[in-house]
């Protein structure tokens, strides 16, 4: 594709790649944490699905239950896990990246504020299926 | 002891004999502390004069010497021969996702606008005069934006960028770094002017945190940060003016 530059020779302008994401290992890092949020939103839906068929009373509530136990729900939910799990990985890094914490004149290392990130995402995980599993 | 050798292909473009670039092989000695613009200059020099590039300091300082080296966007000076597999030629490409003008040469000219555009000077509501004394800060004020004053103007982040592939509107990693450098700085004032340029459709909101711009910097500027913390701020901004619409920080 050429463009004109002030009639003076014209200017080479390179096509963009439809599959551009694909090229180099930061792009398909990116585009493997973009995709994986479908897992998020999927886990979403199963929630919302969870609810309603409790809206719906006890068999729509035990029916949904089967379902959750089949080998195909299982699967699922095990690439669904996968793509929460590293997209929430990635996501903190990502956060622990943009967060300054600062310690008077010292700003403290990334590495800690992701630590303390995990930790509390750990900590609330672990409460929640406390009382899931225990209550 | 014979001579090391390694092979370069480079990328040529020369709208007066073909409308697309194509590739010249070169053949270039090398020792362990040559890098790709020595072998550049070693081509101009002693092989086709005709091969035209961008260079100037040689000691990562400039910024002139940016090409994508293996589809990677490089310093051509920081990059050595010695780096890169015996096997295979080294591609050496102008920067990519810019226009190219000739060979290795692209037109910088839509980046330098962005530059511009974002105000990278202090900005002062009220100018005092020279007799009342320079503008003095702290050490610690200094610390908070040194990091985001470091870009060289080397154009590799608008390179890795994908963004700026599919948008070339998009404003751009190293403008939107430099605006927010100026936004840090004690001494500034120009915030709410350089807001109406980072929050337009095409600035801060485009990027996608892909963060290539972050880890190809030669600097370690580390833009991406500097654009999502622009984010942060714009969205506090918005949400202060929508608790407390009558006014606060500029």
């Amino acid at each position: 594709m050429n463009g004109t530059q002030g009639g003076r020779s014209p200017l080479y302008v390179r096509p963009m790649p439809r599959t551009w994401w694909l090229q180099t290992r930061r792009y398909r890092r990116f585009a493997s944490r973009e995709l994986t949020s479908v897992a998020v939103a999927a886990s979403s839906v199963i929630l919302l699905a969870l609810l309603f068929a409790l809206s719906r009373g006890r068999d729509a509530y035990e029916g949904f239950l089967g379902w959750l136990d089949s080998s195909g729900a299982v699967v699922l939910s095990a690439i669904i896990l996968a793509g929460v799990l590293y997209h929430t990985i990635t996501w903190l890094r990502l956060t622990a990246h943009i967060q300054v914490v600062r310690l008077g004149r010292r700003v403290l290392p990334r590495r800690l504020v992701l630590a303390g990130l995990l930790a509390l995402w750990g900590g609330v995980s672990a409460i929640v299926a406390y009382l899931h599993i225990w209550l | 002891m014979s001579e090391q050798t390694k092979m370069l292909r480079v990328a040529r473009y020369r709208p007066e004999r073909a409308p697309t670039p194509y590739f010249d092989e070169y053949e270039v000695p090398y020792a362990d502390d040559t890098v790709v613009l020595d072998a550049l200059n070693h081509i101009k020099d002693d092989i086709d004069g005709s091969l035209s590039f961008r260079w100037s300091c040689r000691m990562g300082v400039c910024g002139s010497c940016g090409m994508m080296v293996n589809g990677e966007p490089r310093l051509t000076c920081s990059a050595f021969l010695r780096e890169f597999p015996a096997q295979s030629a080294i591609v050496v490409e102008p920067l990519q996702y810019f226009p190219v003008i000739r060979d290795l040469v692209v037109d910088m000219s839509d980046f330098l606008d962005k530059l511009k555009e974002v105000k990278p000077w202090l900005i002062r509501a009220e100018e005092k005069a020279v007799e009342a004394g320079e503008y003095l800060q702290t050490p610690e004020e200094i610390d908070v934006y040194t990091q985001f004053s470091g870009c060289i103007n080397c154009m590799l982040c608008y390179s890795a960028c994908p963004v700026v592939g599919e948008d070339p509107e998009f404003l751009g990693p190293a403008a939107i770094a430099l605006a927010y450098r100026y936004n840090l700085d004690s001494r500034d004032e120009g915030r709410g002017e350089r807001r109406e340029v980072l929050e337009q459709e095409t600035g801060i909101w485009d990027c996608t945190f892909v963060g290539a711009c972050t880890e190809v910097c030669p600097k370690d500027v580390d833009p991406a940060a500097a654009i999502q913390r622009s984010k942060v701020d714009a969205a506090k901004h918005g949400l202060q003016a929508l608790v407390w619409p009558f006014g606060g920080r500029a």
